[in-house]
């Protein structure tokens, strides 16, 4: 009896696998169903487009919603987006934006000037938590909006304020769907993850029509796309696009590898294999420029740390003398770090600002060259000199010795500290490394301060160099060498806060350049960050894809995208 | 047996208690909390920060904080997810049906497959086969889980067939499938990622099952049931076999705790849709109160496997019975 059991279970297993051996697939051919396929890593974690607040949940959102001002990802300059045009008063105090008429949200309803009045009200709501709200309040005020008809929007502006064009490309919210879940108090909850992504009412070039944790999400072409192409036909020109969820990059690479995926941004380890085997997979390997971020390394000057009950750490002695930063800035070895760390892809980083940002980037900066003598000539020179025993001291006779910090988890990061700690032991300084978990670190820069040196990296704030003020700023709290200043502790620093002030006020984008630059230079000079190196950025397609042109600031015309039928 | 119970289940409530206070003091007394991954986005205000601090509680001190919870889980509400910002039950359940279909899969794969082999090799000690399935189940122990999962997932990308997904829990189309298609679809999602799991638990069992036959087949009740002159299959498989069962009952029952969370990495690696990933980021993002919903689910689940592993080993084996477990 049990042995029948056993046959009947065996039997009706093989057929369970047997049928599942017959699926069909209709999804194996990308380019008949004109559906695109991409990788997130992570889910996202809102569908709420203003209370978004990580990479993931922007990504899933991207072809989604609109915002009346767009960034042009080849030029970097505003361009029109929703609004399709805009006037600045002579006093450059009032910008009236003049809305594109007959768009419609994806259930038929007209988009007007009242989402857009709706949207801002949401985000200088002290009740809804966004990130778009310091950005937009200039001078500590709010900017004001009136909406005289439906298809104009006036905006006026404490003072003449230049990052808003940049700024105020936040996705605008449907008032239709929205508006009366914000008056009953749940628009924190509104649109999260378990929302139907039919109930997410879009205006962009997709909506979502399905979504499965940890899965993937669906898009289908809105058929009421406002853009059109030259000669007046539809966009967007792809049927569909899918977003495979994934946890790592090594799982997206080999979906990439077996044609799931038509996009990858390779690491540097991965791009020479896959340019070799470019013929084979009918691929495109393209460069697509220098990170926008930057990583550099970052000495400790707050003296809430180093100045304790009377006693005064020599540390922050060293760490402010000029002659000390530059000796560690001519002993980093940039070429050394992109050979090892990065296979050769990757660029010395001079200045705070990417030369991707083609704008505010400055062309004028020299680097510190890698010289080790130079670095010892330095240090002799301004007294430290080296001991008997090998170690350097101070001129009261301190030895130099200081902690290193990263965060877990980077290899890169590890090998570069690595290279550092060697270089300066050569130096006769010792570095005691210690990579800690991201949160610790973050604990250390942000609450207690308890740090002497630091490797850390700032992802790009976008084109505008506004976007980093909390960082230049001397009483911001991202401030990293001394967060939160009451008065700038050094003349430069003081400096930079008046040029971030300029800079903002500047209406001609022109004219901000030189603020900037000025911007760039002190760092540079100053040395409260030591610049490493800045990645260069890859990206591999597949042949079939048709008007894909991606850049470091993202996929230039996405609404272009199509496949060629093979 | 009432009695029995009630005094387990009652047993249960401080256990409970103190195991949750622990991992709530745990993840709290990591430096940081679920906002510190915001506070180095340059975009991102502290006043932002401050106000969501207090939208989450997160300023409260520990003992209130905990308080609260428990107070809500009583309620029977596990709170809200911090990164989703969705209730936690919404969030476990979604996934806790995934992983279960996995660990089940693979428990029954390495239990029908490992006990055979054992009693076979078990039996026939120091023939061929034992020598080389006892290879096999070391080299199956010692090869972490993980890097199998790489190993197979590198290997059905070469093979590239249908048959053989490279991770996921469904194909992209799930949803346009028939239903018949849809089960061969999940069917076809699940043969590696049981393969890997089961090789482990596989060979662990096999060479338990191993062990205690050897032990068992040399004692006095089994030469004496040789002796009587039992034909050597009876022997085994009712003499034997039966008194080798005692482990594998309270295994058993420490595989229901193994259900939610035993197959974490792997899902992680290979891509599945399951709770492992989730409460992986949750840790690293320090996600709180999604973390204690899956300590707490993972605790009861432990806890009622151990007591219906006793009250099955009562059933099976007539030398235990309640009075002699409870004096333990």
């Amino acid at each position: 009896m049990a042995r029948r059991w056993c046959h009947c279970v065996i039997a009706a297993l093989t057929v369970m696998v047997a049928c599942g051996c017959r699926v069909e697939h209709a999804s194996d051919n990308h380019a008949k169903q004109q559906i695109f396929y991409q990788a997130s890593l992570g889910d996202p974690r809102t569908f709420n487009p203003i209370l978004s607040n990580d990479g993931s949940s922007d990504d899933a959102m991207r072809d989604l919603f609109d915002s009346i001002v767009r960034t042009n990802e080849l030029t970097t300059l505003p361009e029109p987006g929703l609004a399709e045009s805009w006037d600045v008063a002579p006093d450059q105090k009032t910008i009236t934006f003049h809305l594109r008429r007959g768009i419609k949200w994806s259930d038929g309803a007209p988009f007007t000037s009242h989402d857009v009045g709706f949207t801002m009200q949401v985000m200088y709501d002290k009740r809804v938590p966004n990130s778009m709200r310091s950005i937009l309040t200039i001078d500590g005020k709010p900017i004001e909006v009136a909406t005289p008809d439906d298809y104009t929007v006036v905006m006026r502006l404490p003072r003449p304020f230049a990052p808003l064009l940049y700024s105020i490309g936040a996705s605008i919210l449907p008032a239709h769907i929205l508006e009366p879940v914000y008056k009953a108090g749940h628009f924190n909850q509104a649109w999260n993850i378990n929302t139907p992504p039919r109930d997410l009412i879009a205006l962009g070039q997709f909506v979502m029509t399905r979504y499965v944790q940890s899965q993937l999400l669906q898009y289908a072409a809105n058929p009421d796309f406002w853009m059109r192409d030259e000669k007046g036909g539809a966009l967007p020109r792809l049927r569909g696009q899918t977003t495979m969820i994934v946890s790592d990059l090594n799982a997206a690479y080999l979906k990439f590898l077996a044609g799931q995926l038509d996009v990858y941004s390779p690491r540097p380890e991965e791009v020479v294999s896959l340019k070799e085997n470019a013929k084979e997979l009918n691929i495109t390997v393209a460069s697509n420029g220098v990170d926008t971020g930057e990583l550099f390394f970052s000495f400790n000057r707050n003296p809430n740390h180093y100045v304790l009950n009377g006693h005064r750490d020599p540390k922050l002695d060293w760490f402010t003398d000029i002659n000390f930063l530059r000796a560690i800035a001519h002993a980093i070895d940039k070429q050394g770090m992109i050979n090892l760390c990065f296979h050769g892809l990757a660029v010395p980083a001079y200045g705070t600002i990417s030369p991707a940002n083609k704008l505010f980037y400055d062309p004028h900066l020299t680097d510190y060259d890698y010289d080790l003598k130079q670095s010892a000539a330095l240090l002799e020179a301004a007294g430290y000199h080296l001991g008997p025993d090998g170690m350097r001291v101070d001129p009261h006779g301190n030895p130099l010795v200081f902690n290193l910090m990263t965060n877990t988890g980077v290899p890169v990061r590890d090998q570069m500290c690595a290279m550092f700690k060697q270089d300066l032991a050569s130096l006769g300084i010792k570095v005691n490394y210690r990579p800690l978990e991201f949160t610790t670190m973050v604990e250390k820069l942000d609450s207690n301060f308890d740090w002497d040196c630091v490797l850390i990296g700032f992802g790009g704030g976008g084109v505008e160099p506004n976007n980093g003020a909390n960082v230049l700023r001397s009483s911001g709290q991202l401030h990293i060498w001394y967060p939160d200043q009451k008065t700038p502790a050094t003349p430069w620093e003081a400096e930079i806060d008046k040029l971030l002030e300029q800079g903002t006020a500047e209406m001609d984008t022109q004219k901000r350049v030189p603020y900037y630059w000025r911007i760039q230079e002190i760092l540079h000079d100053q040395l409260p960050i030591i610049e490493t190196v800045r990645q260069l950025r890859y990206i591999a397609y597949r042949n079939t894809l048709k008007n894909f042109q991606p850049t470091v600031w993202g996929v230039y015309h996405r609404e272009y995208i199509e496949f060629t039928p093979d | 047996m009432a009695r029995f119970l009630i005094r387990r289940i009652l047993n249960m409530i401080p256990l409970l208690i103190g195991i949750t206070f622990l991992s709530f003091l745990v993840m709290s007394l990591v430096p940081g909390n679920f906002l510190s991954n915001l506070k180095m986005n340059p975009a991102i205000s502290p006043q932002l920060i401050k106000e969501m601090e207090a939208q989450f509680g997160l300023n409260q001190p520990l003992l209130v904080r905990y308080g609260k919870w428990l107070w809500a889980v009583l309620h029977l509400n596990l709170g809200t997810s911090l990164a989703f910002n969705v209730s936690v039950t919404s969030l476990i359940g979604s996934r806790a049906v995934n992983t279960i279909i996995l660990s089940a899969a693979s428990m029954l794969f390495a239990w029908v497959i490992a006990i055979p082999i054992g009693i076979v090799v078990a039996v026939n000690q120091n023939s061929i086969w034992d020598r080389i399935l006892s290879f096999l189940a070391f080299f199956g122990m010692s090869v972490p889980n993980f890097f199998l999962a790489f190993l197979v997932m590198y290997f059905a990308m070469k093979i590239n067939s249908p048959y053989l997904p490279v991770g996921g829990t469904y194909s992209v189309d799930y949803a346009q499938l028939d239903w018949i298609s849809k089960i061969g679809d999940r069917i076809n999602h699940l043969i590696l990622p049981v393969f890997v799991l089961g090789i482990a638990g596989m060979a662990s069992l096999m060479r338990l099952m191993r062990s205690q036959i050897l032990e068992i087949k040399n004692s006095d009740f089994v030469r004496t049931a040789r002796a009587k002159g039992l034909p050597e299959r009876t022997v085994i498989y009712k003499h034997v076999l039966r008194n080798a069962l005692n482990p594998f009952v309270t295994m058993a029952g420490y595989g229901l705790a193994d259900l939610l969370g035993g197959a974490a990495l792997v899902e992680a690696v290979m891509n599945l849709q399951g709770l492992g990933l989730l409460l992986l980021n949750a840790v690293r993002s320090l996600d709180i109160y999604l973390v204690m919903g899956s300590v707490l689910m993972g605790t009861v689940l432990l806890l009622l496997g151990n007591l219906l592993a006793d009250v099955a080993l009562v059933a099976v084996d007539p030398r235990v019975d309640f009075s002699s477990m409870g004096s333990q």
